[in-house]
């Protein structure tokens, strides 16, 4: 069978490790191991949300004019990339699935370079704030000196958007072993649950910004 | 004959002779073998003998705390010692001895074979679980002995953050990283749990053990995460200035109180639930009798996970908290207390009319039982609103935790070190040495803690190493107790490495107690059955069933 990339599908399946008596045993337990993962990963994030919401509820003028700061159009172009790569991760578990390994490489590649540039933009955000001194832990003039309240918002902008850039860090990097991994012969035979695995997390970055960025961006702006 | 009884009776099951088949732990004898085995087996020998170390270091801290307070004016130590003593002795305690005591041991070593499988869903991730806990855990130990931190085992902030001039980051760091340690080791006995259970096990057949395990992975998953980034908070307002905590920065101290009692509270369940499951198999097993309403004790760990996330805010009715949170805490606070009596109802019904045996594990449960309801009780005492503001943050909260956390968990842990000992090293302990030393470790804590409650009730404030002379006698009292208590540690450690040796050779099942963790030969083979086993019987099937008892 030939594929429009016109590469031919490779057989697909699963190793089965010795502790699991059936294939199907073992690929629900990864399944799910990685779903009890992001369960946690979801309160480490909760916590920070919680902040943000209440401190939006105490202080609602402070807060506001805390988040006319916050670049929001690279927010929200940043947004759109992340929905992106989310998509191209999902063209990759599916063509794992049929075995159309080049095609499966490409749509890889493709969430990888989405995420940098996710990464790239929220760079250059920093950098604005750091122009417009928005930074009040650097040792430099703060821009809402005057509204000590304002400061607790921008602080808990930083760790959890901050946050979040370390688990796309993570992403990023694992994505791009795991892609180097696929290249080699007979991966798909063993090892194609490695794809579905992984994009559960991938969809899970994507996840979490996506209740980050009204959290903290869109809000009573 | 019940059914389970047919299993061991199975020509299928090798007998014990002089040419064993080769079990676990003769498996292989390399070093290598053991630090980068994946036999969840093993990986719970390494995290034994990691936090019995580090209970010895903990417990020298005590010591050493007990010593400083015979007298009162506080001239054995500086003060500075004396904070970093007590520091050391909880967060060595907490964070690297009762979270992991009983799940990364027992649950790692007995939840697969109480459920037929052969091993845990992923036991590269249970290895990996070991190394972040002993990396993590080492260098928060190290820190705490040659530099020393000052802020409790609470790390309250603005002091962890701004005032304090000791070691916090480190030390934090260290309890980050362990903190992964137990969200892995939870994480896999969730999906162990749900995936891997034998042909017949279904969720009412498994042991009590399995259900409050089941029960602690939950609240590892979804507490520790919490307290994780509470704790990276604190760090990055120590070392950044990222105002979250310090009102000078724009931040709220109330806030990390909240963050961190969301986790630390459910902690505590942590560390007791673990300890619930090894006392229902425990009593189950001296009794001969099938667990008094089974169901609800299952149910009632997971009443138990589930309330105790609600019920942070009793740590904090004086500092501030509305009239209105504290009512709600207070009342939701009493609401624990259901389920842990059902748990201590249960037990008692399990071993009324029994046939009861008073062996050395037996004789923890005993002591277990007690302890927990007058800790349990206690607590009541501390979520009454008015009875705390009171009580707060004097010897009366130290006494109460200590009853729960030593007089329960520990008691649990020792009980089930026993209980299961001829299944982990194929040896039996000298029954009456054991006797001996559960009855002086009873003693020793009662003589120990118990004066502490007469203490806070006078007003005696916790973490204050100067009193007012009147209270001497009750402390040196205190302090007496706790050299029983040290001796009677010292029983078991001596003995069961003792018995390492020459320990006489344990049979399958010494206690004729049912589960199938007794069904396989001691110590299991290194895939712990021989064949999968097939349950088609109930679990807990003793000869006595509660109904005949009427």
């Amino acid at each position: 069978m030939a594929d429009a990339a016109g590469s031919v599908a490779e057989p697909v399946g699963l190793e089965l490790a010795e502790q699991f008596s059936s294939k199907d045993q073992q690929r629900e337990a990864a399944t799910l191991g990685m779903w009890a993962w992001l369960l946690t990963e979801l309160l480490l994030f909760a916590g920070l949300f919680l902040c943000a919401l209440v401190l939006r509820i105490l202080y609602p003028a402070s807060v506001t004019l805390a988040t006319t700061h916050l670049k929001f159009w690279i927010g929200a172009t940043n947004t759109a990339v992340l929905i992106c790569s989310s998509f191209t991760m999902s063209g990759a578990i599916v063509t794992s699935r049929l075995g159309f390994r080049r095609l499966m490489l490409g749509c890889m590649l493709a969430t990888a370079g989405l995420g940098s540039i996710f990464l790239l933009l929220k760079g250059f955000e920093y950098y604005q704030d750091y122009n417009e001194h928005m930074m009040p832990f650097l040792n430099m003039p703060y821009l809402l000196e005057k509204d000590t309240s304002s400061r607790l918002f921008v602080d808990v902008y930083y760790v959890t958007t901050g946050l979040h850039g370390l688990h796309l860090i993570t992403g990023v990097s694992i994505l791009l072993w795991l892609t180097w991994q696929a290249s080699q012969p007979r991966f798909l035979e063993f090892h194609q649950n490695r794809i579905e695995v992984y994009g559960l997390y991938w969809h899970f970055i994507d996840l979490i910004w996506i209740i980050v960025f009204p959290v903290l961006y869109v809000l009573n702006r | 004959m019940s059914p389970s009884d047919a299993v061991l009776r199975d020509p299928g099951t090798p007998r014990i002779t002089i040419d064993r088949p080769a079990d676990y732990l003769h498996a292989e004898h390399t070093l290598r073998s053991w630090f980068f085995t994946t036999d969840h087996k093993r990986i719970a020998l390494l995290y034994l003998a990691s936090i019995t170390g580090f209970f010895v270091l903990g417990a020298v801290a005590a010591g050493l705390i007990r010593l400083s307070l015979l007298v009162p004016n506080g001239q054995i130590f500086t003060n500075d010692t004396y904070n970093k003593l007590f520091t050391m002795h909880g967060v060595i305690m907490i964070w690297f001895f009762l979270i992991p005591s009983i799940p990364a041991t027992f649950g790692n070593f007995l939840i697969p074979l109480m459920i037929g499988a052969k091993d845990l869903a992923f036991p590269k991730l249970n290895l990996l679980s070991w190394y972040i806990f002993m990396g993590g855990s080492l260098f928060a130990v190290v820190v705490l002995i040659v530099g020393g931190v000052d802020t409790g085992w609470t790390f309250y902030a603005p002091f962890s953050t701004t005032y304090s001039n000791t070691y916090v980051i480190p030390a934090l760091l260290g309890v980050i990283v362990v903190g992964f340690s137990s969200i892995l080791t939870g994480l896999n006995f969730v999906v162990t749990i749900h995936k891997m259970r034998c042909p017949g096990m279904t969720w009412f057949r498994m042991p009590i053990f399995v259900w409050t395990h089941y029960a602690v992975s939950l609240i590892f998953l979804l507490g520790t995460p919490v307290i994780t980034m509470a704790l990276i908070l604190l760090v990055m307002e120590r070392a950044f200035h990222i105002g979250v905590f310090d009102p000078r920065l724009g931040g709220d101290p109330v806030l990390f109180e909240h963050l961190f009692w969301f986790y630390s509270h459910p902690a505590v369940y942590i560390m007791v639930l673990p300890g619930m499951g090894v006392i229902t198999e425990l009593v189950a097993a001296f009794s001969q009798k099938r667990v008094f309403g089974y169901k609800f004790v299952a149910y009632a760990s997971i009443g138990l996970a589930s309330i105790t996330f609600l019920v942070w805010g009793h740590h904090m009715f004086v500092n501030g908290q509305s009239q209105l949170a504290s009512t709600v805490f207070s009342f939701l606070s009493f609401a624990v207390a259901v389920p842990s009596a059902v748990k201590v109802y249960n037990w008692t019904a399990t071993i009324h009319k029994g046939a009861i045996r008073l062996d050395t594990p037996m004789l923890y449960a005993m002591g277990y039982i007690g302890l927990f309801v007058l800790g349990g009780l206690t607590g009541l005492f501390l979520a009454t609103l008015a009875v705390d503001a009171h009580l707060h943050d004097t010897y009366f909260v130290v006494a109460h935790f200590h009853y729960i956390m030593v007089g329960g968990t520990m008691l649990a842990f020792l009980g089930g070190l026993h209980y299961w000992w001829p299944k982990f090293t194929g040896r039996m302990y000298p029954e009456a040495w054991g006797r001996v030393g559960a009855f002086l470790i009873f003693i020793g804590f009662n003589v120990t803690f118990f004066p502490q409650f007469i203490l806070g009730y006078l007003g005696m404030p916790r973490r204050y190493h100067e009193y007012p002379p009147e209270f001497q006698l009750l402390n040196v009292l205190s302090s007496a107790g706790s050299t029983i208590l040290a001796v009677g540690y010292l029983f078991p450690m001596v003995y069961l490495i003792w018995s390492l040796w020459f320990g006489k050779r344990a049979p399958a099942n010494p206690w004729q107690a049912k589960g199938l963790e007794w069904t396989t030969t001691s110590p299991p083979p290194p895939h712990n059955f021989l064949r999968t086993p097939v349950v088609d019987y109930e679990p807990y099937d003793y000869a006595i069933k509660a109904r005949e008892v009427g």
